[in-house]
């Protein structure tokens, strides 16, 4: 499974309870469109870390970083990249 | 007698009209801007004919909009509802009609707008901020509205407000607030807490919930400054914020707090000038309570317990006696009467476990149309909370635990029976119960357990979105197991507090 799969089939499961594809765009603001709320932020840092071995700082925790697919997998490569 | 809280604004903008009342993301509101809009509020409804008691329900996140709404609708002798804004339309409907709003002040960008504005079309007339819909009035030219001269007078017993809690779809629950509740509650906590003008608070909590409506309250009364933060998704970005609006202040339910503990470390940011942290909405883990007393220990930290039938607040900590009575959720505040009584009513030794009861003049004068809901609380002008509890020999309440199976997650106050309803909606769903089960982020998260009929499979999934559809996202259960029976009682009732002891 590709990146993007995983970070969209962990959302599309844990948040909007569906496998439907088509009720996520990549580019939706996750906050923005009521998606993710801030416990659920939480559950989505604790994917990340536990499924692509990056660690997320405190500074990290932004939403240029984690409010879409496209800015997760961004950030997801930067930080692979720098490790 | 106080002033109300209008006059108490109009106080504030007319001694401090260049302090900043409302902080918004750029947005910077003076006390005289905000009193501006609150007389253009006010002289809208009264030139559409508003009634007095008349029923203004507003469906809007904490931005300066909400605030100029609420203090608008009160000025002009309307009653405000404002309506929690994770619900779903068919919540909103429901409780426009409960409490026959003849105003709805809505955003355009809530998910629900279209089919809650549809639902409107010849029942309620609309105002929509942040955008346009047709046949509704535009929040700017409400704004624009050449400003009402003065507010209309109240009498401390007048209807101020309702505030739908935690009931069920079939059996809104509006918990009425008059006036003379709402300036009673705000005096005791100017009282206890201190505030003053120069404080501004950093405030995450939602304000049509009692707690932040309180913070709200609280602050403007005393020509202090509410900065709004959307939202605790990110830490990193709330501490910040804390540390360049140099708040003074900070309110949150356990979770936020735990939340903060567990991404950011706190004595790492110039915090110089915050002074206090309130803290109510559910019994925060003592190990919570010593961390941020270490992290911050220049900061009085005040532990609080309250009601939205008491308005918010029922009693507080003393910060000096946190040590010393870790745990308890302190003494009344001014002017409320607390005591803990036995099955009987009568009032319970020192030590001895029993329900608490409250009175003072914060205690709300019933359930909106649901004289039998308020029958069952309300006994001469004592509300009966439902919260279990003993006072020590020093006059100390401790709570331990809950007379109703309500399960609290979050910020949130949630009836099992309105999940088990939309579950049981199911095809396919045989019996279901549903629990509140710890966790250490949000207290409580919902669990749901369900017996499926004979034959039938069904997968957790199908029922989470089944839940999304149907129920607020903090309703929705982080956890459904099917099983093959469900452990009852000799009469056939559900034991449940078998099934809340297990986890998530």
């Amino acid at each position: 499974m590709s990146l993007e799969q995983k970070v969209r089939s962990y959302i599309l499961e844990s948040f909007l309870f569906t496998d439907d594809q088509s009720v996520l765009d990549n580019a939706d603001s996750l906050m923005g469109k009521g998606i993710i709320d801030s416990t659920g932020t939480l559950e989505l840092i604790s994917f990340l870390e536990e499924h692509f071995g990056v660690k997320v700082e405190d500074e990290d925790m932004v939403p240029e970083n984690l409010d879409s697919v496209n800015k997760i997998m961004a950030f997801l490569q930067r930080k692979q990249v720098s490790h | 007698m106080p002033l109300s809280l209008t006059l108490r604004l109009q106080e504030s903008a007319m001694c401090r009209p260049d302090a900043e009342a409302l902080v918004h993301g750029e947005q910077r509101l003076s006390y005289r801007e905000l009193w501006q809009q609150v007389l253009a509020v006010a002289a809208f409804l009264r030139n559409q004919g508003l009634e007095p008691r008349a029923r203004v329900a507003l469906l809007l996140n904490n931005s300066t909009a909400y605030v100029s709404a609420y203090y608008g609708v009160l000025a002009a002798g309307g009653v405000v509802v404002a309506l929690n804004t994770a619900a779903k339309a068919v919540d909103l409907s429901n409780w426009l009609a409960h409490c026959d709003a003849s105003w709805l002040i809505l955003d355009a960008r809530h998910a629900e707008a279209g089919a809650v504005s549809e639902w409107c079309r010849g029942r309620v007339n609309v105002v929509v901020v942040n955008g346009a819909v047709e046949a509704t009035h535009a929040w700017q030219d409400v704004l624009t509205t050449e400003a009402a001269p003065d507010v209309v007078p109240v009498t401390p017993d007048a209807l101020a407000a309702i505030i739908y809690t935690s009931g069920t779809t079939g059996r809104p629950k509006g918990v009425m607030l008059s006036h003379g509740n709402l300036t009673t509650n705000v005096e005791s906590i100017l009282a206890y807490l201190g505030l003053r003008n120069s404080d501004r608070i950093l405030n995450v909590l939602p304000f049509y919930y009692s707690y932040g409506n309180s913070v709200l309250h609280t602050h403007l009364a005393v020509g202090g400054c509410v900065v709004i933060e959307d939202n605790l998704a990110y830490p990193h970005r709330v501490m910040q914020r804390l540390s360049s609006e140099r708040a003074t202040g900070f309110s949150g339910v356990p979770s936020t707090f735990a939340l903060l503990l567990s991404r950011v470390k706190l004595e790492d940011y110039a915090l110089s000038s915050l002074r206090y942290l309130t803290q109510a909405g559910g019994p925060m883990p003592p190990a919570n309570i010593e961390r941020l007393r270490k992290a911050l220990p220049q900061v009085r930290l005040f532990i609080m317990y309250g009601q939205t039938e008491a308005t918010a607040r029922l009693s507080f900590l003393p910060p000096e006696r946190l040590h010393d009575k870790l745990g308890s959720i302190g003494v009344a505040i001014p002017g409320v009467t607390l005591d803990v009584r036995n099955d009987q009513g009568v009032s319970a030794a020192p030590n001895e476990v029993g329900e608490i009861w409250a009175y003072g003049g914060n205690i709300m004068p019933g359930y909106w149309n649901d004289p039998e809901a308020t029958r069952a609380v309300l006994h001469n002008g004592w509300l009966r909370t439902g919260d279990m509890a003993y006072r020590d020999v020093d006059g100390y309440f401790f709570i331990q635990g809950r007379k109703t199976e309500m399960i609290k997650s979050g910020a949130h106050r949630i009836h099992p029976k309105e999940i088990e309803e939309a579950i049981a909606e199911l095809d396919g769903v045989g019996e279901v119960a549903v629990v509140g089960v710890p966790d250490e982020i949000l207290g409580q998260v919902i669990k749901a357990y369900i017996l499926p009929k004979p034959g039938v499979t069904l997968d957790p999934l199908q029922v989470k979105a089944h839940c999304h559809k149907r129920l607020a996202s903090y309703k929705i259960p982080k956890s459904v197991e099917f099983v093959t029976e469900l452990p009852k009682t000799a009469s056939g009732k559900i034991k449940k507090f078998l099934l809340a002891t297990t986890t998530a």
